[in-house]
């Protein structure tokens, strides 16, 4: 069976509690996951408190100023801190996001970061995206062409054909959507999930790859691509605007007409 | 310790290409069953009011043997099919999931034909 | 030294053992798993999701009361003045109306559901304002099967 409630030892606990800066007057407290993989302990809470007027403005600087100035063995990803890399995806309250490209004052109350939910955890908030990255490699995001490319030139597409793959494209991999996605929690085992999909999607919607019918016979499958119900959390979550919820009812509008038209 | 590569995991059996008959199915029987369950809400209602010799006559008219006839055969197919996502969804033992699938099936399928039978044997 | 591998403590030989046997335990240890369901806060159009997945399992469960409906016409005048007044009984009632009203909407949101299936209404801006169409569809649907 599905397993709805947490295993004994992922049974967040309550952590150390940090004070309250001396002379701070807009305080913000921020309660973070932690796991440190050389201990024994259940995951904990830990609890902050940051002096709002010296921190930078956007969610990662919090947690870069925690890291800082308060404790250093937190451990998290980070890279761009501009929303193309998509390392520092995590959960901030109840909802997943880059916490590079959220301010702080999004939030009201307190902030409480976790990392993405139903996946291993590594330590902290750094969470094993192993499964998710093997997923993506096995539909094969890359152009498949059997035709050489053009001696003089590249392989050409129209402005149009370019069109299609906007939407698609700018995905980053960050797993907010596949993580957002109780289909994706319950049978990631053989789902492929919203992200891979779109992934696969922007292949297929590409006018100069060659293997559709070859790629469509690999997603077509009860568990790969139809244990997505349109709960719609994917495109509801995804901190670049993105719709992985239509891209996925594309891939399937494209298998009923070939099986049915 | 497991040394299967992470991408042998995720490539596991390969795709069944099945599950898109299962889709169009479920949306088509439920294009059906939207006129028809409005039926159903009719006969629901009759049944609180009407007295055994009136609503064996009312199913005995030609538009309602058949609506019951076709909303019999639609649901018990549709909520075999929904029934069957769920199962799929939470049960993970594959045996357990197989086993439970197919006694869905077979007995909707089998509850179905029988309630058919009973109108018939109402209206006949 | 596998055997003591799979414990949950880290063995003693964790310090001083080389570098990949090293990592060969981390990958082996009581990684717990994130929360989830705990954490996640559900869009509406998430809650209704999971409402469509009850309602459809109760209704397949109440459909089983609605087949025998039929077996007791087709058994005669008195099977069918028993079931009728169990339907007719106040918690008979609740139980009737609380399935018209699942049916409606498990019927609104199938729609919703079709929609979707033709490629349309993917406007995250407009989700939130769909969830409530559906739902005061399917209440204004169940408010006129019970009054006319």
């Amino acid at each position: 069976m599905a397993e709805f409630t947490l295993p004994k030892n992922s049974v967040p606990m309550k952590g150390k509690e940090y004070p309250v800066p001396f002379g701070a007057t807009r305080v913000k407290r921020i309660e973070v996951y932690r796991w440190n993989p050389d201990s024994d302990e259940n995951p904990r809470i830990d609890v902050y408190h940051l002096d709002l007027d010296r921190c930078g403005p956007m969610v990662l600087d919090a947690i870069l100023k925690i890291k800082n100035e308060i404790d250093s063995t937190l451990t998290f990803r980070r890279s761009c801190r501009e929303g193309v890399c998509g390392s520092c995806a995590m959960n901030v309250n109840g909802k997943n996001t880059l916490v590079c490209t959220k301010a702080i004052s999004d939030y009201k109350g307190t902030l409480k970061i976790f990392p993405l939910p139903h996946l291993s955890v590594v330590k902290d908030l750094v969470a094993d995206m192993t499964h998710f990255y093997a997923q993506y490699a096995s539909i094969k995001p890359w152009i498949e062409t059997q035709t050489p490319a053009p001696a003089d030139r590249e392989r050409l597409q129209s402005h149009e054909d370019r069109k299609k793959l906007d939407g698609l494209y700018e995905c980053v991999l960050c797993a907010c959507c596949s993580t957002s996605c109780p289909s994706y929690w319950w049978n990631s085992d053989k789902y492929l999930g919203p992200a891979v999909l779109l992934q696969a999607y922007r292949w297929l919607a590409d006018s100069r790859d060659e293997n559709k019918g070859e790629r469509l016979d690999e997603l077509e499958d009860a568990f790969k691509l139809y244990r997505c119900h349109t709960i719609m959390n994917c495109t509801d979550t995804c901190p670049k605007g993105l719709n992985p919820a239509k891209a996925i009812a594309e891939i399937k509008k494209l298998l009923l007409v070939r099986k049915e038209g | 310790m497991d040394y299967k590569t992470p991408l042998a995991k995720v490539r596991s059996l390969g795709s069944a290409h099945n599950g898109t008959g299962h889709w169009w199915m479920q949306r088509i029987s439920s294009m059906m069953l939207i006129p028809l369950s409005f039926w159903f809400v009719i006969y629901a209602k009759k049944l609180t009011i009407l007295t055994h010799a009136e609503i064996s006559a009312w199913l005995a008219e030609p538009l309602n043997s058949f609506f019951a006839i076709a909303w019999l055969m639609t649901v018990f197919y549709h909520a075999s099919l929904g029934l069957q996502v769920i199962i799929e969804d939470y049960v993970h033992c594959e045996w357990r999931k197989i086993a439970a699938v197919w006694a869905v099936k077979v007995g909707f399928f089998a509850l179905g034909l029988a309630t058919v039978l009973a109108v018939l044997r109402t209206v006949h | 030294m596998i055997v003591s591998l799979k414990l949950n403590k880290p063995p003693q030989i964790y310090q001083s053992c080389s570098k990949t046997l090293r990592v060969k335990i981390m990958s082996a240890s009581n990684r717990p798993l994130s929360p989830h369901l705990q954490i996640y806060k559900l869009p509406l159009t998430g809650l209704i999701s999971i409402a469509h997945r009850i309602t459809g399992a109760a209704l397949a469960t109440g459909l089983l009361f609605f087949a025998y409906s039929f077996f007791a016409i087709a058994a005669g005048a008195e099977t069918y003045l028993d079931l009728q007044n169990l339907l007719n009984h106040s918690l008979g009632q609740i139980g009737l109306w609380l399935f018209i009203y699942a049916l409606f909407f498990h019927l609104c949101h199938g729609i919703r559901h079709l929609i979707w299936d033709a490629g349309l209404s993917f406007d995250k801006k407009q989700m939130n304002k769909n969830a409530v169409i559906e739902l005061t569809a399917s209440l204004t649907l169940t408010l006129c099967a019970f009054f006319l």
